[in-house]
């Protein structure tokens, strides 16, 4: 301890107490402030330095942190697309049960694929929808297609994970049908309407009648036998002409049915494609 | 007065500040020690024909600039403290790590409860338990300090 130590503290404090009610007084001392201020300057710039680095890190932070945002963004948005699908797998599933408890059980005993309509092709002169099922699902050319309430038509393209199905409403399609109540033969042809289909080469002396149900008859091995294809709705002999003049309203809903059914059955559909075309176009 | 001792000196004061002005979260910025003065403790205690009594003036200037009170409150409480720790040096040269951290705690206590009073009287003071977070965590800085200090050649009565 030096000298007189105790009385230069005194002093020291004293000039201190002094300085503080000068500060508090007289605005000169401010500039005693700011030359500490400068001479301390360096000190609290070196202490930014961590907190510096530290926003550094966390800009970068912050970037993978928005990208971690979006991509939970993302995901979430995914599995709600992913809910969907899979309610609208669970309500495909559904409606096929449903489906094949109201199209007349003992037809149905052939395997079915559940199917969507994705679009419908935009050529008024055809009349012919794409599906979402392909080769990669086992569909194959000729193959029929049904809805909840009868014949719709028939696999006329397929690439892997879509088709084309030519109603039977197109005016290039045909398919040979029976009279439900009496099994009379005949072919309805399409005409382009969608409501409208005819029945060509009906003898005039034909028993037929308004109302008449048309199941397919299973003739020429491209449709199974027994769907509902039309009900007959107008039926006209004419005196002096050699068949009867006969439309049908198709049983399908083919305007309406977004959900279809693929057959798989035994010995129906299976055409080579060379012959399908020819029978198409 | 050896040159050597008054750059160490220098350069750990220059640390201190540095830690002092160091941006803390609030949870833990309530037990920010008292940097600067643990530095100059251990100045004083260390090269006491160094630093006497003339550090209380540029530190305690430089404490009032960083800590925005009125000029001249830590000049008064830094030549209070180096006063006290001059006078203690003797006896904390043959304390243990312990004690000396007793002491330390008294000092940095002391300090803490000078300021309390000084800006009472001139101003209105947070809350006197602001006083015990940095004395009880400058306790706890105090031996690395020390020791970080002894490694360099800093050594008693230079």
């Amino acid at each position: 301890m030096p000298a007189y130590q105790g009385q230069r503290t005194l002093l020291v404090c004293l000039l201190a107490l002094a300085l503080m009610w000068a500060d508090q007084n007289y605005s000169i001392v401010q500039t005693l402030r700011f030359a500490a201020g400068y001479v301390l300057y360096p000190a609290q710039q070196a202490a930014l330095i961590p907190s510096s680095i530290a926003g550094w890190f966390s800009e970068l932070g912050t970037a993978r942190q928005d990208l971690l945002d979006e991509n939970r963004q993302l995901s979430a948005r995914n599995l709600v697309l992913e809910l969907k699908a899979q309610r609208l797998a669970s309500l495909e599933a559904e409606n096929a049960e449903l489906r094949e408890l109201l199209s007349a059980s003992e037809q149905v005993d052939d395997k079915v694929l559940v199917t969507t309509v994705v679009a419908i092709d935009p050529d008024p002169f055809s009349q012919q929808v794409l599906i979402n099922k392909g080769s990669e699902n086992g569909v194959f050319i000729g193959q029929p297609v049904l809805d909840a309430y009868g014949l719709l038509g028939q696999v006329v393209d397929v690439l892997p994970f879509s088709s084309k199905v030519m109603m039977i409403a197109d005016s290039n399609h045909a398919i040979p049908v029976q009279i439900n109540r009496n099994g009379v033969r005949a072919i309805a042809t399409g005409t382009g309407a969608l409501d409208q289909l005819e029945l060509i080469y009906v003898p005039n002396t034909a028993d037929i009648k308004e109302g008449d149900l048309l199941v397919s008859s299973g003739l020429g091995g491209r449709y199974p036998r027994g769907y509902p294809v039309a009900v007959v709705d107008r039926v006209e002999h004419q005196a002096g002409q050699m068949f009867a003049s006969v439309t049908a309203r198709p049983s399908a809903h083919l305007d309406r049915s977004r959900l279809l059914l693929l057959v798989f059955s035994q010995g129906a559909g299976k055409v080579p494609s060379k012959d399908l075309w020819k029978g198409a176009r | 007065m050896s040159i050597q001792s008054l750059i160490i000196g220098l350069l750990a004061l220059f640390f201190g500040f540095v830690l002092e002005h160091l941006p803390m979260p609030d949870l833990i910025g309530w037990f920010q020690p008292l940097w600067v003065l643990v530095v100059v403790t251990l100045l004083v205690f260390q090269a006491p024909r160094t630093f006497g009594l003339w550090l209380a003036v540029p530190a305690g200037l430089m404490l009032d600039a960083e800590h925005a009170t009125l000029m001249g409150t830590h000049v008064f409480t830094m030549a209070i403290h180096i006063f006290l720790v001059q006078l203690f040096f003797r006896r904390m040269e043959v304390f243990n790590l312990f004690q000396q951290m007793g002491v330390v705690l008294v000092l940095a206590l002391l300090h803490q409860l000078l300021r309390f009073w000084l800006a009472q009287v001139l101003f209105d003071y947070p809350h006197p338990i602001d006083i015990w977070g940095p004395a009880l965590s400058s306790v706890f800085v105090w031996p690395w300090v020390f020791a970080l200090l002894r490694l360099t050649v800093l050594r008693t009565h230079t």
